[in-house]
This record gives structure tokens, C-alpha cells and sequence, in this order.
């Protein structure tokens, strides 16, 4: 059983939920390609910590393996692919985007507004080990998403890609103590190759507009 | 009022007023070694202050009563604003004479009569300074009152050393650490821009281009100046002790035992110190920003106070 008071626990989780939030604002305001992929991989290290934090809570031991596999793909490997891809682009800063800064972070704002709206009904039906933690992952999902979509260059969207991921993988750690390993292992593998996917078509997007700008591909006719 | 109430006044009043010099000098020290320069000793603002009273104010002919007044309210405004905030005990025995509104606001005043002074002058630079200061105070204020507000929330009460005591204690207040981790982070950015640190302003230099402070105070010579730069280094104390004493107060002195004391100032000593040098290897970590990508970054500082403040609420529906 574990020996840190429950309470203190659920404090820590919640805490490094909020470092995950955190993390997603400052993606959001970053406008530096290179900084953006630092901060995903700062993300995915406080997302390994509330995992083992989580795992130590719970007693359940396969969330260490995630969290170990967090830190390896998350924190490591995709991060130096996306960063590989960003120095061979040549491109260091994303200079426009379809909203400007400080109205996105105004927009993220609502979202995380809208999140703990949704999730308020749900949290009480549940035996939660926080209270704000799955109303957090909903957040991040979001703000995941609204990257995706503000961004116009194909590596941010990827960014935002794994942020959603990122939200997902806390809800699952959060709120319903984790996945069956092989769904875990599954997933991982998925993400693992969908960077490496995108990667090599990001690269094919350069070649064939000389730009990563995404909204050139509008222009793609049959 | 008793005697030791007195004392404790006096004491909080020297504390700020010594120490401020000293906090500046440690970050021109740490900006120094970083960038790979011996830099001054610590000690070197005392003595430029004390080189500046020796001086003779020089006076432009067009400036107003403004322009000398404007020393002794912002260096007065300041030092009654430190009065506020909780330094090495906790229950200031001047917290029934103001809140975090009395605070904010008292330090607005400085900010606003400095203003006047950079426009009463009636160089370009001052004018040039002071609107730029406008833009950035204007933008500041919302996001220190909701960030000191979310922090006021969780205490259940708006004044600071009430705040500051009852989480010394961990008692009468919220503990959830999202409201006071977005604070947090929402002071910071405040306190750099407020202190006209880095990302912000640039205090080490007078380009045109991008000084903000150093334009407002350009025509002050001798005792003024000495005045302005002390109540800046006041302000950057205040700020400091608000990041140290509201959320990490532990350690500060809640009763009034001599031991207790002790402890209370060495904690609070080493607090500040260290919180100085993390601003000064931030201004070396970071470049300055345009002026109108300083928007983004107190943008963002507001949107976190914000969600401090609605945190707070949605949890306690």
C-alpha cells in the first residue's frame, strides 16, 4: 500500500496536472518551432511523472511501463525526429498564424472553461483520485486540437497532434488508472509511427511546395 | 499601538529600505558571471546611491512642480506599500491599514506620478517612455489584482497578512495546487514587467529604441534620481516578497519569540536572494521583446490569473 497520505497524493497528481495545462499555454504563445518541441517534450515528462505518481497511488504496476515508455518515446525519440525535421525545413519561427496570439490564448481560456463545465456533471459519479485531473485532460485535448487548427505549418499541427495525445494519456491515467498494457503498448507504437509518418511527409510537403505552410495544400487539384 | 509594534514597523521599514540595493546588485551580479563578465560587487548600488545625494539636481526650466514632487511621492507611495506586505513576520501590525487593493494601488500611484514626470520634463524620450509605460501598466494591473485575487480566494480574505499567515499555518485555506501554480506563474511575468526586468524592459541600457523606465527617468540627476532608482529597487523588493511570502511562506515568523524571529529573516534573506538570481539568469535566458510582443506575453499572464480565479470557482461549485 502506499505510504504517502492519500491526500498529499492527490495534491501532487493535481499539481502536475496543472504543470501539463501550463505546458499547453506555453505552446500555445510560443512562436519558435524549436521552442515549441522542447516544451511538448517538458510536457510528456510532467505526463510521466503524474504517471508514476499515479502508479504509486494506485498500486497498479503497468502504469510505471507506460510512464517508462512516456519518458522514452514522448520525451526522447519524437522530439529529436520533430527536431531533425525542423533544422532540415530551415524554418525557425512561424510568423503568421489564422489567430494571433494573444486572442488564442483568450480562446484556450474558454476552452478550459468549457472542459471543467462538461466534465463538472461527471467527476461526482466517480471514485476519482482527484478532483480536476480528467477536467484537465479534457482541456488539454482541446487545446490540442485548437493548435492544430491556428497553425498553419505542418509541424505544429504535428505538435498539436501530440498534445491531444498527451490529454488522452493523462484521462487514461487519471481518471480510469490506466489502460490494459497491450492498448498502452498499442497506442505508443501508433503514435511512434504516426511521428515518423508525418515526419517523411513533411518532408515530401517541402519538397513539393518549397514550404510547410499547410494551407497551400488547398491548391492540390486533381 | 504598542512599543514592539513600533519596533516590528521599524524593523520591516529598514529591512526593505537596506536590503533593496542589495537585491538589484545581486542580479546585475548574476547577469555579470553568466555573461561571462567579473561585473561589480554587490555592494555597488549603496554606493551609487550615496555618490547620487552628494550630487546636485539638475532641473529642466519647462518642468512643473511635477517634476521635483515626483521623487518623494513614488519613493513615499512605494515604502508605504512595502508597509503591507508581510516580510519576516507574519501579522504585520500595519495590516488593518490596507489590502492587496491598497497595495496595488499604492504602487499604481508611483507608477502614474512617474509618468507625469517623464511628460513634464519635455524631452521626446520622457514622452516616448512614459506612453510606453502606460501600455505596459495597463496591461499589468488587470492581471496582478485577478492573479493576487485567486490567492485572496483560497485564503478567504483579501488582506495579504492574512493570506501570508494562514498558509504559513496550512489552516483556513484551500489547498489545491492548480489556482496557486497559474498565480504563480501570472506574478512572475508581472513582477518582470512591472520592475521593467528583460522580456519586458531592459534596465542595463538607454537605446532608445526600447527603454521604457530608464526614458521615463532620463532628466533626474542627483537626489532625485537616487530616490527613483531606490524606489525601484523598493518595488522590485515588494515584488519578490509577494512571490516568496504569499506561496511559499514557510518559515516566516508567526509568533513574536526572538528564535522565531531569527529564523523568519534569515528564511526571508535567502528567499529573496534566491528568487533574485532566478530573475537574473532569466534575463539572461530570454532577449527582449518587441514592444507590441509584449502584448502576448501579459496576455498570457492575464489568461493564467484568470484561470486561477476560475478554478477556484468551478471547484468549489
Amino acid at each position: 500500500m502506499p505510504t504517502l497520505p492519500i491526500n498529499l497524493g492527490s495534491y501532487l497528481v493535481n499539481l502536475c496536472s496543472a504543470l501539463l495545462l501550463l505546458t499547453c499555454f506555453a505552446i500555445v504563445a510560443q512562436r519558435r518551432l524549436m521552442a515549441c518541441v522542447d516544451l511538448f517534450a517538458l510536457q510528456s515528462v510532467f505526463l510521466a511523472v503524474t504517471a508514476t505518481l499515479v502508479a504509486y497511488l494506485t498500486g497498479i504496476h503497468h502504469i510505471y511501463l507506460a510512464a517508462v515508455l512516456t519518458i522514452a518515446i514522448k520525451a526522447v525519440i519524437l522530439p529529436r525526429i520533430l527536431k531533425k525535421i525542423v533544422r532540415q525545413l530551415n524554418v525557425q519561427r512561424e510568423v503568421s498564424m489564422y489567430v494571433n496570439i494573444p486572442t488564442g490564448l483568450l480562446i484556450c481560456g474558454g476552452l478550459v472553461i468549457l472542459a471543467f463545465f462538461i466534465t463538472q456533471p461527471i467527476v461526482h459519479l466517480g471514485f476519482l483520485l482527484t478532483q480536476d485531473s480528467l477536467a484537465i485532460a479534457l482541456a488539454i485535448v482541446l487545446i490540442g486540437f485548437f493548435i492544430m487548427v491556428s497553425r498553419l505549418k505542418a509541424v505544429t499541427q504535428v505538435i498539436g497532434f501530440l498534445v491531444i495525445e498527451n490529454g488522452l494519456f493523462l484521462a487514461a491515467t487519471a481518471a480510469a488508472y490506466g489502460m490494459p498494457l497491450i492498448v498502452e503498448l498499442g497506442i505508443f507504437f501508433d503514435v511512434l509511427v504516426a511521428g515518423l509518418i508525418v515526419g517523411i511527409y513533411t518532408h515530401q510537403i517541402q519538397e513539393a511546395f518549397g514550404s510547410v505552410d499547410t494551407s497551400r495544400l488547398k491548391a492540390l487539384k486533381e | 499601538m504598542s512599543a514592539i509594534d513600533f519596533l516590528l514597523i521599524n524593523l520591516q521599514m529598514v529591512l526593505v529600505l537596506g536590503l533593496s540595493p542589495l537585491i538589484v546588485g545581486v542580479i546585475r551580479r548574476v547577469k555579470a558571471h553568466l555573461q561571462c563578465r567579473h561585473g561589480a560587487s554587490v555592494f555597488q548600488p549603496y554606493a551609487d546611491l550615496a555618490k547620487l545625494f552628494r550630487k546636485e539636481p539638475v532641473i529642466s526650466t519647462t518642468a512643473s512642480w511635477i517634476f521635483p514632487a515626483t521623487p518623494y511621492i513614488l519613493f513615499s507611495s512605494t515604502l508605504a506599500a512595502s508597509l503591507l506586505v508581510p516580510t519576516i513576520i507574519a501579522p504585520m501590525p500595519l495590516n488593518f491599514a490596507g489590502n492587496i487593493i491598497a497595495l496595488v494601488y499604492l504602487l499604481a500611484l508611483g507608477t502614474f506620478f512617474l509618468m507625469l514626470a517623464g511628460l513634464d520634463a519635455g524631452s521626446a524620450f520622457g514622452g516616448m517612455g512614459s506612453s510606453r509605460e502606460a501600455i505596459v501598466a495597463s496591461l499589468t494591473e488587470p492581471a496582478l489584482i485577478l492573479s493576487l485575487f485567486a490567492v485572496a480566494l483560497t485564503a478567504g480574505s483579501a488582506n495579504i497578512s492574512a493570506i501570508v499567515y494562514k498558509t504559513a499555518i496550512l489552516q483556513g485555506i484551500v489547498l489545491d495546487p492548480p489556482p496557486h501554480l497559474m498565480a504563480l506563474v501570472a506574478l512572475f511575468i508581472i513582477t518582470l514587467a512591472e520592475t521593467g526586468r528583460v522580456p519586458v524592459d531592459n534596465p542595463a541600457t538607454h537605446l532608445e529604441l526600447t527603454m521604457i523606465h530608464e526614458a521615463m527617468i532620463l532628466e533626474y540627476s542627483g537626489r532625485y534620481l537616487a530616490l527613483v532608482e531606490w524606489a525601484a529597487g523598493m518595488k522590485l523588493m515588494i515584488f519578490l516578497t509577494l512571490l516568496a511570502n504569499i506561496f511559499a511562506p514557510w518559515g516566516i515568523a508567526t509568533t513574536l519569540s526572538p528564535s522565531a524571529l531569527g529564523l523568519g529573516l534569515l528564511v526571508f534573506v535567502g528567499k529573496v536572494v534566491g528568487l533574485a538570481v532566478v530573475v537574473g539568469v532569466f534575463e539572461c535566458m530570454f532577449a527582449k521583446l518587441r514592444l507590441f510582443r509584449v502584448t502576448e506575453l501579459l496576455g498570457a499572464a492575464f489568461i493564467l490569473s484568470l484561470l486561477a480565479l476560475v478554478f477556484f470557482y468551478i471547484l468549489r461549485v
